[in-house]
């Protein structure tokens, strides 16, 4: 009888503890400069085709350094940022599937300033393919 | 098994509220709106007499006859006991009349500027605006070996109470008019805070746009940086120099404390350190003078009223001096070369609350029991 399987009341106080600590964390607010930590999302051309993206960055007092998808295929990017429109503009030359070298450029803006989970979203220029992107703060 | 599942599902709905309770906290210029009133006549039905804000709850009829239940904040517990008022200076049942500020947003909350009595006509509540009694000016308490002693006179109780200023400016003379909270009068004052790195002033820039309302502090994280000498409710120095620390007791906060190592040990390094709310503290004396350095803070916080920002790179260096019994001078340098431009140095003094001891204060009291509702 599944109902009677004393697993079940410790995997839902595991839910109710992840639902709990989702409510208290998303209490937390912006921290240190705005665009430091690490930042994950997708892009694609289309709503269904889409593509993780993970982008690390840190603030060194002077420039804004960025990592994409940091793991064995991993390429530094270049950050530039408007601090008072909070647009940011992050170009690397990353490889595509087919291991070719490829350059992007993308264009977005810092949304929720205040928030713990701000984001970034905007137009993602991969190669000759243009699509959207949206990064979230961890 | 049913009913362990909604025991299970009411805890989890506990936890949750719980949590958005804490998340609820905010201090006066965020949580409630100067610039509306609100009157209410009603009857109490609920008196809250906890940190940080003492709550009743009162039935209010509108015209339609339609009963609503309202929160009324109305002072601190603390505060409110020093000037002579007890949970039973309102009882449940009462008609009270509020005059008061309300809450922004829907919420059918307000902070009480008037509470009258019905039934006797008495203002409830009011501060007895009593001048504080003038001590005599007495030299500061001194250990065996000349040091200035931190704390109380040997046999003394005494803690260190409320601060001259509640915000932290460059000092540099100029007049920067704020409030309490930090939050400037004129926004385009901001360059007379301190030397920001662009980036830093659009950020200080949009917190005062927002009335400070994402300040972690106001959901009751630590007050690290110099905000546990802003805070309310005091703090206590206990040194210890047989063993080479004096431990800081917090009375704001969550009566957190810090500890400053005067045992010579080398500052710590900021690479290895773990990074946390109060830093790493090293301390020495030059001369009269307590010099504390401390870095390893982390960026959870806001390291002073007005939110004013900071990166992991925060140094301070603060310099405690207490030139007679009552008076501390607070002065306190900031270097973080990522946040602003250069070092800048600002400062209060503290007044010593002679004869009594801190009080115990949780922030997070309010949480389980004012919201929830």
């Amino acid at each position: 009888m599944a109902s009677s399987n004393p697993m079940r009341i410790p995997a839902f106080h595991v839910g109710c503890l992840l639902a709990y600590m989702g409510v208290a964390v998303s209490g937390f607010a912006q921290q240190g400069h705005p665009l430091t930590g690490t930042w994950n999302g997708d892009w694609g051309a289309a709503p269904d085709h889409r593509s993780q993206i993970t982008i690390v960055m840190a603030w060194d007092g002077k420039q804004v350094s960025a990592v994409i998808n940091p793991g064995p295929d991993s390429a530094p990017g270049s950050v530039s940022v408007d601090v008072v429109g909070w647009t940011v503009r992050i170009a690397a030359d990353l490889k595509d599937q087919s291991g070719k070298p490829v350059h992007v450029e993308a264009d977005g803006k810092l949304e929720d300033l205040g928030s713990y989970h701000r984001t970034i979203s905007g137009t993602w220029r991969q190669g000759t393919t243009t699509g959207s992107f949206k990064l979230t703060r961890e | 098994m049913k009913r362990a599942k909604v025991e299970w599902l009411a805890s989890c709905l506990g936890m949750l509220l719980i949590a958005a309770a804490v998340s609820a906290q905010l201090a006066p210029s965020s949580a409630y709106d100067s610039d509306r009133k609100v009157k209410l006549t009603g009857v109490v039905t609920r008196i809250d007499w906890v940190n940080p804000g003492a709550f009743f709850f009162v039935n209010v009829k509108d015209s339609s006859g339609t009963i609503a239940n309202w929160a009324v904040e109305f002072g601190n517990p603390l505060d409110l006991e020093k000037d002579g008022w007890k949970p039973s200076s309102v009882h449940i049942g009462d008609t009270v009349t509020v005059e008061g500020l309300p809450a922004r947003g829907p919420a059918r909350q307000a902070l009480a500027t008037s509470v009258v009595l019905a039934r006797t006509g008495a203002k409830l509540f009011v501060a007895s605006n009593k001048p504080a009694a003038k001590v005599a000016s007495q030299p500061a308490p001194r250990w065996p070996d000349g040091h200035v002693r931190l704390g109380p006179p040997p046999g003394k109780k005494g803690y260190w109470g409320t601060p001259s200023a509640t915000v932290l400016v460059e000092n540099t003379g100029a007049t920067i008019p704020m409030n309490r909270d930090g939050i400037l009068a004129n926004i385009e004052d901001a360059d007379k805070v301190a030397p920001f790195q662009p980036w830093a002033k659009s950020v200080y820039e949009y917190r005062q746009r927002t009335l400070l309302k994402d300040d972690p502090y106001n959901r009751c994280m630590p007050p690290g940086g110099v905000r546990h000498f802003q805070s309310p409710y005091g703090f206590q120095f206990v040194e210890q120099p047989e063993i080479g620390r004096i431990l800081l007791l917090i009375g704001g906060g969550d009566r957190n404390w810090r500890t400053i190592y005067t045992d010579g040990r080398p500052m710590g390094q900021k690479d290895t350190l773990v990074l946390t709310y109060y830093g790493s503290s090293t301390g020495r004396w030059d001369g009269d003078t307590l010099v504390v350095d401390t870095v390893g803070f982390n960026e959870k916080f806001w390291f002073t009223n007005g939110g004013l920002p900071h990166t992991e790179a925060l140094h301070l260096t603060e310099r405690f001096t207490r030139p007679d019994l009552n008076t501390l001078r607070y002065q306190v340098t900031v270097d973080d070369p990522r946040t602003y431009t250069r070092p800048w140095t600002g400062g209060w003094t503290i007044r010593w609350v002679p004869d009594e001891e801190i009080q115990e204060f949780f922030c997070e009291e309010n949480a389980e029991s004012t919201f929830i509702r």
